[in-house]
């Protein structure tokens, strides 16, 4: 037994090594320090100076990854990597044996090239061991030693080396284990952060700038942007962004965009240019269409730094932006859903309300006519005898004032109770048939002949050519005076009123529309939909029947009024009336 | 037939006391009624040449009067008077003879009994 074995033998008590090994390996530390502590000791208690791990990068490919401390080879191996079956780390990958080099042995070459710089140093060593990590099934990685102080590994170390590298491939299989798990259970909690965004009742604005936000946090991605292409929420602003989008990537970020959405799923930079990305780019880029019922709504790109720390969007990011991207469409639809519900509840709010006005005011009139019956009674008798009084006795002036005041005021109150007793009663149509034309303007001469009219412009521009109607000629007359009245009243008596007729179609039937415009500063936006209610008013001394009654006539006629405001000019008021063909005289009665 | 007889029908007294001094004004004899049962029954007694008769009125109205009164004589001149406009909607309303709404110038009212009576 030479000098160097009875150290050997001396200093080694296997035994004793595998036991604070298992210790080590079973310990709460973390698994780097694990790793180089049980490194640490091997080169100890073995007299090795180096004691190196291979383990597999992101590419499939042997990298030096951990050492002893007193290390002076890793400086250099560190900076290569090697596949399996290259070189003799590659080989005892691949072979899954160790291999075993003494004094005797010509130094082995590390991995498929030649190391100029490592050539020299590896002169001084003598003895080498080259073990695979790996157990039954999977293969971790490889562990090197080598020494300057010793000739060769004796076999009682080869066994004992050929146990440890099992329990090193077992801490690198649970740590292997943990990091997935951690990266599923990111993805998850990215998941179940969207899930909690998703269901809020955010505005499509703020949820989309959240999603990028949750996205981009959760991942530590560079950035995060969502493009929409097509959206029913009808956003003014069409990309979400989290992070900045390095000038570097723009165009690909665009490139990676139109090919998603050409080919209906994720994509990577990996897969659309892949030169590029090998060749040292910084970014690791993923993008996905957004899909909701066959249709694109747009994409989602995430981008992330291919070394940066903990980025969680690896190789197999595919799947993961996949399902992020179909949450977003389950998002949008059900924020499209809200916002769609919403309306048609305001909506419904906003009838509901109409109709409780319509039936306050239904109630209103029945009541207003039945309060009118009763006051008109007694003003007959009022005035009835207040007549008689007048021609019976022998009065003086001043008497006779008096009495036509209260005579007066007697017509002003019969001819308002008629007003509001006329609008409850139901009049029958007089079907004949018309020329609005003419009728409209026997009603203006009517009108204008009128002094207070003078200042009034009236502009004419009649369709000759207007099909004759059936209607009641008095209570168009009614509704036109009514109109025209209440244009000079909004313009006090100074503007411009015009008037035009033409054939209109509504519903798929000839009408005739008469439209009847003022220059009166129009009606405020507030009140426009009360104008056609009854005792609604905005005259001191108004009923607010006029509208109302006309609004009833043209209904009965089988027609409508429109209105077009525009606050601070002036209003249109368009009455549409069907034409005679289409509406019989049974109709009417 | 100046001395013509009315039959004024109203349940307000001093509608009917109104009507009955104006109507005087003008020659014609006046006699009461304050609703469709009375008026029914002072038909019966007498010959009218004319009924001005009111629709809303308590236990018989203006329009049931005027479908019995018709149904009796179908010939017997009848004014409805009433404080609506128009009632015209109402079928029955078409058999009265006049219509005239209830106004304390009563110059409509006169005017069509004179037409009616063909003064």
């Amino acid at each position: 037994m030479s000098d160097s074995i009875k150290k050997q033998s001396q200093s080694v008590n296997p035994v004793d090594l595998l036991g604070k090994i298992i210790e080590i390996s079973h310990s709460n530390l973390e698994l780097t320090s694990r790793i180089n502590s049980i490194l640490n000791i091997i080169s100890r208690d073995m007299s090795c100076e180096e004691v190196i791990i291979y383990t597999f990068d992101k590419d499939k490919r042997l990298t030096c990854r951990f050492a002893n401390q007193k290390s002076v080879l890793f400086k250099i191996l560190n900076q290569y990597r090697c596949h399996v079956g290259e070189g003799i780390v590659g080989s005892v990958a691949q072979k899954r044996s160790p291999l075993f080099y003494t004094i005797r042995d010509v130094p082995p070459r590390f991995g498929c090239l030649f190391y100029p710089e490592l050539d020299e140093k590896l002169e001084n060593y003598k003895a080498f061991a080259f073990l695979p990590l790996a157990d039954d099934s999977y293969l971790y990685g490889v562990l090197v030693l080598s020494a300057v102080s010793r000739d060769a590994l004796h076999d009682a170390e080869k066994i004992f080396l050929s146990i440890l590298s099992r329990e090193i491939g077992g801490i690198l299989r649970s740590y292997e284990l943990i990091l997935s798990s951690k990266k599923r259970i990111s993805e998850l909690a990215t998941l179940s952060e969207l899930g909690k965004v998703l269901t809020s009742n955010a505005e499509p604005h703020e949820l989309l700038k959240n999603i990028a936000l949750i996205i981009a946090k959760s991942l530590n991605a560079t950035f995060v942007t969502i493009k929409l292409e097509y959206s029913p929420l009808k956003l003014d602003v069409h990309r979400f962004t989290y992070g900045v989008i390095d000038p570097s990537v723009q165009d690909h970020v665009r490139e990676l965009e139109g090919t998603a959405t050409r080919l209906l799923r994720a994509v990577s930079m990996k897969d659309c240019s892949p030169d590029e990305y090998e060749s040292g780019f910084r970014f690791s880029l993923f993008s996905a269409p957004v899909i909701s019922k066959n249709r694109v709504l747009g994409t989602l790109t995430i981008c992330g730094e291919k070394t940066g720390q903990n980025y969680t969007l690896g190789e197999d990011g595919q799947y993961l932006i996949n399902t992020i991207a179909n949450y977003i469409s389950s998002g949008l639809e059900n924020t499209l859903l809200n916002t769609r519900l919403r309306d048609a509840v305001r909506e419904l709010g906003d009838a509901q309300k109409r109709l409780i006005e319509q039936e306050k005011f239904r109630s209103l009139g029945e009541m207003t006519a039945n309060i009118a019956h009763e006051i008109k009674n007694p003003l007959v008798i009022i005035g009835g005898f207040t007549k008689r009084l007048a021609k019976q006795v022998d009065l003086g002036r001043t008497e006779n004032k008096y009495i036509s005041i209260i005579l007066n005021e007697v017509t002003r109150l019969e001819s308002i109770l008629n007003e509001v007793l006329n609008y409850v009663k139901e009049t029958p149509l007089l079907a004949e048939t018309c020329n609005i034309n003419d009728y409209l303007d026997e009603t203006l001469y009517l009108l204008t002949s009128d002094a207070s009219w003078e200042e009034v412009r009236i502009v004419k521009t009649y369709d000759p050519g207007l099909p004759p109607i059936a209607c009641d000629s008095q209570q168009l007359k009614q509704v036109l005076i009514n109109i025209l009245i209440n244009a000079h009243e909004a313009m006090h008596g100074r503007g411009t009123i015009t008037i035009q007729t033409k054939q209109a179609t509504y519903e798929n039937k000839p009408f005739i529309a008469i439209s009847i415009t003022d220059t009166g500063g129009g009606i405020d936006p507030a009140i426009i939909d009360n104008v056609f209610n009854p005792f609604f008013t905005t005259k001191e001394r108004g009923t607010g029947l006029g509208l109302a009654i006309s609004n009833k006539i043209i209904k009965n006629h089988k027609g409508h009024i429109d209105v077009e405001n525009i606050a601070g000019k002036g209003v249109t008021f368009i009455i549409y009336l069907p034409v005679k063909n289409h509406t019989t005289k049974e109709e009417f009665l | 037939m100046k001395n013509a007889r009315i039959l004024v029908v109203d349940d307000e007294e001093n509608i009917r006391l109104l009507f009955k001094e104006e109507l005087e004004d003008e020659g014609f004899e006046v006699d009461l009624a304050s609703n469709g049962f009375e008026a029914l029954d002072k038909l019966k007694q007498g010959r009218f040449d004319l009924v001005v008769l009111d629709i809303k009125m308590p236990g018989m109205d203006g329009i049931q009067a005027l479908n019995e009164i018709k149904n009796a004589n179908k010939d017997q001149p009848v004014i409805l008077c009433s404080a609506y406009g128009e009632f015209k909607q109402d079928f029955s309303s078409w058999v009265s003879d006049g219509y005239v709404v209830k106004s304390a110038d009563t110059r409509e009212l006169k005017q069509t009994i004179k037409n009616i009576l063909g003064l």
